[in-house]
C-alpha cells in the first residue's frame, strides 16, 4: 500500500524515520509550517525556516524516495507576538506561490486571542488571493469552541470549505466540521491527541468521505509511522480496503491537489533515488545502502 | 529592457494561455509595479509553464541571442527558467532602488529553480556592480545546478568577476567536476596566477592518486613556467582519455617552443589540432559525453 501523510514535521525527524516511512509505503508527505517548540524572536528565523521547507528538507526526503510538499504560514502560537507576526505577513507572499507549496498552514487558534484571529483572517485572505487550500490547526484546549470559531472566521472571509482541511479533530468536533462541508483530518498521536483505535470507531460512524488520517509527528513523542500503522489496524478491524486507501492516500491527495502543486504522477514518474546527489555539500546516503523494511515488530496500536 | 525575442522563444513551446498570463503580468508590472504581485508571478511561473519542456531554441537563434548580450545562451533551459528571466528583465525597468530591493528579497527566499533563473538572468540585467556581489555569493553554493547557472554558459563572470573571483570560479569548477569548456571566456580570462594555482591543484591531486581533468591545462597554455612544462611532459605520456590531447593542445599554442621536444610523441594529436578536429572545446565535449 502507498500512503500520503499530509501532516508531518520532518525537520524534527531523523533519517531513520525517513527510512522507516519509505519502507512502510509513505510515498509523499506534507510538512506544515509550525512553531518549533521554542518561540522565534526574529523574522529572519522564519525566512530560514521557510527556506529549509522548500529547500533542504525537500531534498532530504527525495534521498529516501519520498516526495515532500509543504504548507506555509504563521502558526497561532507565534501570532501573539504582533510585531513579529507583521514581519512574517510581509514574508509570506514570497513563499506561498512556490512550486510544491500546497496550501497556507498550519494556521488557526491556540489560546483563541484577538491577535490569533487577526492573523488567521489575514492568512485566509491570502489563501483566497493565491487560490490555495488552507490547513487548519485546531486548539488543544477548548477544542470544540475553537473549531467552530475557526469555521466562522473562514466563512466570514469567504473561503470555500471544500478548500479547507481542518486538522486534529476528535469525536467532539468531527460532526460539525463534516456538516459544514470541510475536510476533517485526524492526527494519530500518542498520549495527547487521538489513538488509532478511536479512529476506527470514528470511521465506523462517519465512513471515509472527506476524512483524512495523518501523523503530525514532530519534535515531541510521536510516531512517523502512524498512518501506515493505523491503516494496518483498520484492515485487522475489517474496515474495507477502499475506505482505508481513501483516508490514508486519496483524500489528502485530492484535498491538497486543489493547489495544482501535487499530483500522483510526481512520485509515480520519479526516477528512484540518486545516492550521490548533493545539496549544499551534504550527502545523506552512501552507495550500497538499502532502505530496510523497518516496521517489523512494532505494535500497531497507538494510544 | 525585455526582449520581444525571448518572449517569442518561450511562446514556441508554451501554451497560448500561459503566454497571455505572462503578457498580463508584464503589462501590470509596467503600469503599476507591486512587489507582492511580482513575487506571486515569479514563483507562480511554476503553475503556468512546464519544467519538463526545454526551450525550443536552435542554432539559427544565435544572432538574436548575441544581440541581447555577447555569449548569451539559453541552451538546455526549461520553460520555468526562461519565463522567470523574462520577468526579471521587466523588473529591472523599475527604478534602481525598487529593482535591487526586490531582486535581493526574491533571491533570499528562492528555491532551487528560482535561484537558477536569477543567476541565468545576470547578463541581461543592469547594475553589474550590484549583481557582482550576488553572483560571487551565489558561486559559493554547493548546489550543482545553481553553480552551473553562474559558471557555465553564462557570460557574466568573464565580463565582471575580478581576477581572484574568476580564478576561484575556475578552480571550483574543477573541484566539482564541471565541464570547463562551457565556461564563457575561459581562454580570455586565463592568467599567470590561475595557471600556477591550477598546476598546484594538479600536483595535489596526483600526490593523492586522484584524477586530474585534461581541461585543467587549458588556462595554463599561455603561461608556461618550468613547472608547467614538466607537468605537460607528464600529461603527454598519460594513457587516460584526453590527457595526450590536452598536452597536444598546449604544445600547439606554445609560441616559445618550450614544448618542442614533445612534438614527435604527440604527432598524431598535433595533426588533429592542425586539421581542426581537436580543439579545447571538442576535447571538453568528448570528456563530458564520456563521463
Ligand atoms: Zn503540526
Amino acid at each position: 500500500m502507498r500512503f500520503f501523510d499530509s501532516h508531518v514535521h520532518m525537520v524534527s525527524r531523523t533519517t531513520d524515520d525517513y527510512q522507516r516511512m519509505a519502507a512502510a509505503g509513505v510515498a509523499a508527505l506534507i510538512e506544515p509550517s509550525f512553531w518549533q517548540g521554542q518561540p522565534r524572536t526574529e523574522p529572519g528565523s522564519f525566512k530560514d525556516y521557510f527556506n529549509s521547507l522548500v529547500g533542504f528538507e525537500r531534498f532530504r526526503a527525495s534521498q529516501f524516495g519520498i516526495k515532500h510538499y509543504c504548507t506555509i504560514g504563521l502558526n497561532p502560537k507565534e501570532a501573539n507576538n504582533e510585531k513579529l507576526a507583521d514581519a512574517v505577513m510581509e514574508l509570506l507572499p514570497l513563499y506561498i506561490c512556490k512550486e510544491g507549496v500546497v496550501g497556507i498552514g498550519e494556521i488557526g487558534f491556540d489560546d483563541q486571542t484577538k491577535a490569533e484571529e487577526k492573523y488567521l483572517r489575514i492568512q485566509a485572505e491570502m489563501a483566497l488571493e493565491a487560490d490555495l487550500p488552507i490547513q487548519i490547526h485546531t486548539p488543544h484546549r477548548d477544542k470544540k469552541t475553537g473549531t467552530i470559531r475557526t469555521m466562522d472566521v473562514l466563512e466570514d472571509v469567504g473561503v470555500d470549505p471544500r478548500k479547507v482541511i481542518i486538522d486534529h479533530n476528535n469525536e467532539e468536533t468531527v460532526k460539525s466540521v463534516l456538516d459544514r462541508g470541510y475536510w476533517a483530518a485526524f492526527t494519530i498521536y500518542p498520549h495527547t491527541k487521538l489513538g488509532n483505535e478511536r479512529m476506527i470507531e470514528i470511521m465506523r460512524e462517519y465512513g471515509a468521505e472527506r476524512i483524512v488520517v495523518d501523523s503530525s509527528a514532530d519534535w515531541g513523542i510521536s510516531d512517523p509511522l502512524a498512518v501506515p500503522k493505523t491503516a494496518a489496524l483498520m484492515k485487522e478491524a475489517g474496515i474495507p480496503l477502499e475506505e482505508i486507501e481513501q483516508v490514508t492516500y486519496h483524500n489528502p491527495l485530492n484535498a491538497y491537489g486543489q493547489s495544482g502543486q501535487v499530483q500522483e504522477s510526481d512520485w509515480e514518474a520519479a526516477e528512484g533515488i540518486d545516492p550521490t546527489a548533493l545539496f549544499a555539500g551534504n550527502t545523506l546516503l552512501r552507495g550500497g545502502q538499502d532502505i530496510q523494511k523497518a516496521m517489523g515488530s512494532d505494535d500497531l496500536v497507538i494510544r | 529592457m525585455v526582449s520581444p525575442f525571448l518572449r517569442d522563444l518561450l511562446g514556441r513551446s508554451a501554451a497560448a494561455e500561459s503566454m497571455n498570463w505572462l503578457d498580463d503580468e508584464m503589462a501590470a508590472m509596467r503600469a503599476d509595479f507591486n512587489q507582492r504581485r511580482f513575487y506571486f508571478a515569479f514563483s507562480g511561473v511554476s503553475r503556468r509553464f512546464d519544467k519538463h519542456v526545454s526551450v525550443a531554441t536552435t542554432e539559427a537563434d544565435r544572432p538574436e541571442l548575441e544581440k541581447l548580450c555577447e555569449g548569451f545562451s539559453v541552451t538546455g533551459w526549461d520553460e520555468f527558467r526562461l519565463a522567470r528571466v523574462i520577468l526579471l528583465t521587466v523588473l529591472s525597468e523599475q527604478p534602481d532602488s525598487v529593482y535591487q530591493e526586490t531582486l535581493e528579497k526574491v533571491l533570499g527566499s528562492a528555491d532551487l529553480r528560482e535561484q537558477v533563473a536569477i543567476f541565468s538572468a545576470l547578463p541581461l540585467l543592469p547594475e553589474p556592480g550590484f549583481l557582482l556581489g550576488l553572483a560571487r555569493e551565489g558561486s559559493r553554493t554547493n548546489i550543482v545546478d545553481v553553480f552551473d547557472a553562474i559558471a557555465l554558459g553564462n557570460p557574466f563572470p568573464a565580463a565582471h568577476f575580478p581576477e581572484e573571483a574568476w580564478n576561484q570560479l575556475v578552480l571550483k569548477s574543477l573541484f566539482i567536476s564541471r565541464p570547463l569548456y562551457r565556461m564563457q571566456g575561459i581562454d580570455e580570462r586565463a592568467n599567470a596566477t590561475l595557471a600556477e594555482a591550477l598546476s598546484n591543484l594538479a600536483h595535489e591531486r596526483w600526490a593523492a592518486g586522484r584524477y586530474v581533468s585534461p581541461e585543467l591545462w587549458r588556462s595554463c597554455a599561455n603561461f608556461l613556467t618550468d613547472t608547467i612544462v614538466s607537468d605537460i611532459e607528464r600529461v603527454a605520456t598519460s594513457d587516460e582519455p584526453g590527457q595526450r590531447e590536452a598536452a597536444a593542445l598546449v604544445t600547439a599554442s606554445d609560441s616559445e617552443n618550450r614544448l618542442a621536444h614533445l612534438r614527435e610523441l604527440l604527432a598524431k594529436q598535433l595533426d588533429a589540432v592542425r586539421s581542426g578536429d581537436l580543439t579545447w572545446d571538442s576535447l571538453g565535449e568528448m570528456l563530458a559525453t564520456a563521463s
